[in-house]
Formats: C-alpha cells, structure tokens, sequence
C-alpha cells in the first residue's frame, strides 16, 4: 500500500501501488470533480503534485500545457500512483455563485389541487384524490403545502408552494451532486445500470433534495408534515434516477423508458423529508430522451393551444424539441453533446463567477464582454461561446466554413486581426487574457448546433411546415435564458426566418410542474396528451446524415 | 516533370479543392493520353484525399469539406475504374465496420467508411446495433484482417470489448486487428479493452487501419 496525502483537506488515502489520484479521493471525501467520468476527455480534474513526488507519479502528458506539467499538474483520472505522494491542491471549477434560473413563463392556473383539506369537528381530513391519507387536530387548512423539483442534469431547483393561495413561499437551488461525479447523462445512465451505481445516484440526489427541503422549511417556518406532495420534473433519466428505477434501457437502442410518469410514488418510499402520508407525481414522460421537464414546459407554455405553427426548444447537451401545428404535437430530441456546457472547449466552463457570457464586436471592431459576477475573465460559458461564435462569424473572422481567416487577411480590421493568435500552433481568437476561442472549439459549435438545427428540421418536416411557416418560436431552459436571439440565427442554431419570432421562456420544467401541483386536471389532460404527440427518432430518417452535414456550415 | 505527373498533380489539386468537374476533366484527360488509370487513382485521387484527411486532421478542412473532396473523387473514380488494366483487389485489406449493440448513432463510422474506402480498403459495413457476435462471425466470413467498432454513447461502449472477449474465447484474437473509436472512446479504453488501435477521427483511422494492415501483412 502507498499513501496519497491530500494536505489542503489533511486526509491521507492508503491505496494499492497504481491507483490513480481520482480513484484514491474517492475512497475519502475529497472531492475532485470529474465530469467526464475519468474518461481523461474533460480535463476538469487537475490537481497538484509536489514537484519532487512527480517521479512517483505515472501519468499522460495529453491535454496539458507546458507551464502546467512544470507546475505538476496532472489529470487525477489518469495519475496513477507509484509511491507515496502529496497532492497539494485540487482544481475547483465548481462555483456557488452559479446561474441559475428557477423561474419560467407560466399561466393562470386554476386552483384545484390533488391535495384536499376538510375540517369536521375540530378534525382536518386530509385527502389525496379521493383517498384520506391523515386525520390532523383541529383547523389545518391554511397548513397546506407543496413541493416542484426540476431535476436538471446539472442543476436542482425546488420550491415550496402554500396550496390554499396558489403562492409560492421559497425557492432554493444548488448543483446536482451527481454532476460531480458524471456531467452527462449517458455516463449516469451507465453508472446506474448496476444496483450498487444506482444505489449511490439514488441517495446523492434524494439526500440533496432533502437539503433543499429542511433549508426551505426552516427559513419558512413550514412544517414538514404539512407537505403533502412533491412533483418531479426534469428529463427522464434524472427522474429514473430519483425514483430509483434502473435505467439501462434508456441508454440501449431502441431506448425505452422504464418509467413511464403520471403516476405516484409515497414520499417515504424515496426518504424525501415531507408528511410521511405524502406522495410524489411523476408527470406523464414522452420518450427517453424527451422527458417530463418538456411535459412540464408544453403544460407551462399551453403549446396545444396556440394558434398557428409554435416550436419549443430546449438547448441543453440534449435538444429537445416539440412543434405544434394546429394541435398537432412532434416531439423529438437530438445529441448536441456538452460543448453548450463548456465542455470539449479548451476555455470552456460552467455559468460560473469569472466566466464569459457575453461578447460583442462594436461598430469599430472592439470586443466588449461581459462576465458573470463582473470578475476578471477565467473561461467562457455556454451563452458566451454562442455570442463569440456568432459574431467570430458576422464579422468574417470565421468563415462560412468554420475556418478562422488568416492573420493577414485584408478584408479585416487592424483591431480584430491583431487578435487572431495560435494555441498550440493552431489558430485562435484571444478573447481576454488567456482566454481564447481555438479552431477545435468552433468545430465543437459546429457539431453541437448542426445536430440541433438537424432535429429542427426534421420536426418541421414531420407537420410539413418550413421555417417561414413557424410563427412563434420559444427557448425553454435555464442555457436558453441567457441566449441571444442574434447569436442563435448568426451560428444557424436557428434558421434566419425565425429572426423576430423568438421569445425565452426560462424554466418551464419548474413553471410547469407548479402547475402540476395546483390543479390535478392538468395531468389528466397531459397524461393523454403525451399519449398522442408523435416522438420523432431522427437516426430512422435516411438522410438525417445529409441534413445534418448540410447544418454544419455557418 | 513530364506530363503524367502534372496530370497527377491536377487531379490530386482537384480532389483537394472539391472540383467534381475539373477531376472529371483530368479523369478523361488521363483515358485520352493512354496513361494508367491505377497510377491516376493511385497518384491523384488518393493523394488528393490524403492531403485532404491531414488538413481535416490540422482542423483547416471539417466534415462538408471532407465530403464535398469525396464526391469529386467518387467522380474521378467513375471515370477511371473502368480502365483499370489488372485486377488489384486480391491485394486489399477487408475491413469489417459497425456501429455497437445499442447505439444506432452512425455518422461518425459512415465517414470512416468513407475514408477507407478512399484509402482503398474493401470495406463492409455491417450498419448499426450491432451484436458483438456479428463482428466476428462475419469478420470470419469475410476473411477480414481489421475489425472496426464505433459508438457514440457511453452507454454501449462495453460491447466492444465483448467483441475482444469472443475472438479470445475462439481462440482467433490474432487473426484480426480491432480498430476502435467514437465520441466516448479514447486510447486508455482501448488499451483497457485490449484492442489494437483506437483513433481520433476519420482520417486517423486510414493512418492506424494502414499500420495495422501492414502489421498484418508481415505476419503472413
């Protein structure tokens, strides 16, 4: 056995010779981040080694620059230990000043809730649909509660909600403590695929979702045993997740979930901390990859009822994506992967402090930014890396093609040519500091908004409208929110002909499952919705190929 | 440089270029000169597609480009196939080439497909949702010398090295070279898996499937 002393944290790990530093600190609680589930592709898990235990380390050089190597860096998901070693300190990417959105576009919601109360001789009888689940002394009516969870991939928002008003008391959000462990669904979904994986994911999310519910109720004064029902929202592996149900299935063709909502689960069957006569409401899931939080969004938007051609887009490192044309529902989604997240981007990160989310090349070619939490600019978020692109593009920098122009290239000003730079002898754009956009970044956009703008074709094709045809057009999601209409149809995510047409409706899977919560007519009315939105599976088109090729380009 | 290797050259800038007409041009051109149609293929239309892959691989060229070279070299091909004096393909490598068991996602190994068909490799595509025991027995029917496995989900990865397990358990692991690549894969999974190769992307895999035919080809 060898030790890895991790002295900032003053835990010491005993390990066999050619254990790597990440599977050493997950035996302890050390927490190193590591998104991409050690698959040495993110490179978010560096931490530092003492230069003189270097030797005693074997390591992969990939990924790393020069000055980080003579700094003893190294990737803690591909260090392996030969001999005792200090780690003296661990890369934080993770940030409690992260964005992020619990509010969405919502509607005037009816109050008649599953929940019930009625007082008959100095008793409450509390009914869940026709069932009495608990008697109460004396008047209670005004003690009346609920909760919404969105289970994001990434982020958890949750809020109380007084049942009897319709008023919500609290809302609370933090980061999906399974992020830490696998950012993407699919290396969650294998994680789970095995009793004991599952098990872990399981209990991170539901022992988080507590956390939210005693920090709500102590700021709030709400009892516990007052909250009657929960509603999860959120995309259908998080919900197999949280309900502990396996979700392989899910990650095999032809993808079917095992879950299928519009059901109930007792709370005290997951251990959520609520009224143990409690139950939670799944809403009803469309497919695998299209899941509650889209049920939700289309209940918060009233997508069946609008007149005309409506399309909704949630841009995530899955798009998902519902058109309705005349009450005619498609639903689909497609593989963006993480570049939207900032990952695969060589300054990317997540929507945190220091990152960049806004960018604009003025009328005399300066570059403007914005940071969130105005600090000093450390990397580029999703919403940034989508306005640089975009206007990288406008503004010749990148050609049709996605190739950055050559430094000498005339047709460009002195102030953005002098900003065209290599990174690691490939071209780039510095766009503060040390922060640069590289020629493999814009492939990554690329990909990621071709494979979008792929499944918004094919949904458009499947009502037989095209993008002039499309009348409104509205981004869901907290990634969605800070977007700009402009860098969206500059990049092409979204066809020109949308320009004008596009509202951001923000969190719909939490506006949504409120209304979940406050009238149960609403699941009856989804649960046979759903059953009638047609689901689009673009790898059965022949030339999704050819489409999404075509989408590549700028 | 005598007018075989300008007419070489012309139709290698052509490919390169994505011209379909101008390769077409060339392509006739070399008919019309009595010039061997293999040494054109061979000296301009794959050389083309070479210098095409390496700027793929330094990121000047991406996938529209990549394909768009392809077309004009399929063009050219038609011209000149015909004319092919002596029958060379007793000497290409066969490759069998799919998608794992539970993936269906297949860009990625369609362009591979592509690539070393380019290269000149006798290439079976064995599609999407493929059982690991399917790579073989037709890798075997096929008299393949390389086996090529991709898949895009994370969740599929571990068929791959099912497909390992099945040619050890023949007792035919040294028959064939295992190629391995996709959005989840990376060298540490190949090596894990004990595969024989993994690559980055398309025009990688040409490299690597040519370093393993010609392992391949010394051992016979």
């Amino acid at each position: 056995m060898i030790q890895i002393h991790f002295t900032s944290e003053g835990v010491t790990a005993k390990v066999p010779k050619g254990t790597t530093i990440l599977e050493a600190a997950r035996g302890t609680n050390v927490l190193i981040e590591s998104p991409c589930n050690a698959a040495g592709t993110c490179g978010k898990c560096k931490v530092k080694v003492r230069k003189s235990d270097l030797k005693n380390v074997d390591f992969q050089d990939k990924g790393l620059t020069e000055k980080e190597l003579s700094d003893g860096i190294v990737l803690a998901c591909h260090a392996k230990v030969m001999d005792d070693i200090d780690v003296i300190s661990i890369e934080k990417n993770q940030n409690k000043t992260m964005k992020i959105i619990s509010k969405g576009q919502s509607f005037d919601v009816e109050l008649d809730g599953y929940i019930k109360k009625r007082v008959q001789d100095g008793v409450t009888k509390v009914f869940a649909g026709k069932n009495l689940i608990c008697e109460e002394s004396g008047n209670t009516i005004n003690e009346t509660f609920g909760i919404v969870v969105d289970i994001g991939t990434t982020t958890l928002v949750a809020s109380i909600v007084h049942l009897d008003s319709a008023k919500e008391l609290i809302s609370r959000s933090t980061l999906n403590p399974q992020s830490l462990v696998a950012q993407d669904v699919l290396s969650r979904i294998k994680i789970a695929s095995d009793e004991q994986g599952l098990e872990k994911m399981y209990t991170s999310i539901i022992q988080e979702i507590n956390g939210l519910i005693d920090e709500m109720c102590e700021n709030t004064g709400v009892s516990q045993n007052n909250i009657y029902e929960v509603v999860f929202s959120g995309n259908t592996t998080m919900i197999h997740l949280a309900a502990n149900v396996n979700p392989y299935s899910l990650g095999q063709y032809p993808y079917t979930p095992e879950l299928k909502g519009g059901c109930h689960i007792p709370a005290e069957k997951l251990g959520l901390h609520v009224s143990p006569y409690g139950l939670v409401y799944f809403p009803p899931i469309i497919s695998a990859y299209v899941g509650p939080d889209i049920t939700s969004g289309v209940l918060a938007s009233r997508l069946q009822y609008e007149n005309g051609v409506t399309l909704f887009v949630d841009i995530g490192t899955n798009g998902e994506m519902v058109i309705c044309s005349a009450g005619e529902l498609s639903a689909t989604s497609t593989a963006a992967g993480p570049a939207f997240e900032g990952m695969n981007i060589t300054c990317g990160m997540r929507a945190a402090n220091g990152a960049v989310e806004y960018f604009e090349i003025t009328d005399h070619d300066e570059v403007e930014i914005g940071t969130i939490g105005d600090a000093e600019a450390v990397g580029i978020c999703g919403s940034g890396l989508l306005d640089i692109v975009g206007e990288l593009v406008d503004h010749g920098v990148i050609d049709k093609k996605g190739k950055f122009a050559k430094p000498d290239n005339e047709s460009l000003s002195d102030a953005l040519r002098s900003r065209i730079t290599s990174y690691n002898g490939k071209p780039a754009f510095m766009i503060s500091g040390s922060v640069v956009i590289t020629q493999k970044d814009i492939r990554q956009v690329q990909l990621a908004k071709g494979a979008v703008r792929a499944g918004v074709e094919f949904l458009m094709i499947s009502r037989n409208v095209n993008a002039l045809g499309v009348d409104k057009v509205l981004i869901a999601g907290s990634f969605g929110y800070h977007l700009r209409e402009k860098s969206l149809i500059n990049i092409g995510l979204l066809p020109r002909d949308f320009e004008g047409k596009i509202n951001f409706v923000g969190n719909t899977s939490q506006s949504g499952g409120t209304a979940f919560l406050l009238n149960k007519a609403c699941r009856e009315e989804m649960e046979s919705l759903v059953k009638k939105i047609q689901v689009v599976e673009l790898s059965n088109f022949k030339d999704f190929d050819k489409i999404f090729v075509e989408n590549l380009t700028f | 440089m005598d007018k075989k290797e300008v007419l070489f050259q012309k139709l290698s800038d052509a490919v390169l270029e994505m011209e379909t007409e101008n390769t077409v041009m060339y392509a006739e051109e070399v008919i019309e000169n009595g010039i061997d149609a293999f040494e054109a293929i061979d000296k301009g239309l794959s050389n083309g597609m070479n210098r095409a892959g390496q700027l793929f691989e330094e990121e000047e060229y991406f996938v529209p480009e990549l394909l768009m070279c392809s077309d004009a070299m399929y063009a050219g091909l038609g011209i000149l196939k015909p004319h092919i004096k002596l029958s060379t393909s007793a000497d290409r490598f066969k490759v069998v080439i799919g998608v794992i068991k539970g993936d269906t996602h297949d860009i990625g190994k369609n362009l591979v497909k592509l690539m070393l068909e380019t290269s000149d490799f006798d290439v079976i595509d064995l599609g999407r949702d493929v059982p690991p025991a399917d790579f073989v027995r037709r890798a075997k029917e096929e008299s393949a010398s390389i086996i090529c496995i991709s898949t895009l989900m994370t969740t599929t990865m571990d068929g791959m090295s099912e497909v390992i397990h099945i040619l050890n358990t023949e007792n035919i692991r040294n028959q064939f070279k295992v190629m391995v690549g996709g959005g989840p894969i990376s060298q540490n999974f190949c090596d894990k898996i004990g595969a024989d190769g993994y690559s980055v992307n398309a025009a990688d895999a040409v490299r690597l499937a040519k370093k393993l035919a010609g392992a391949e080809a010394a051992l016979k």
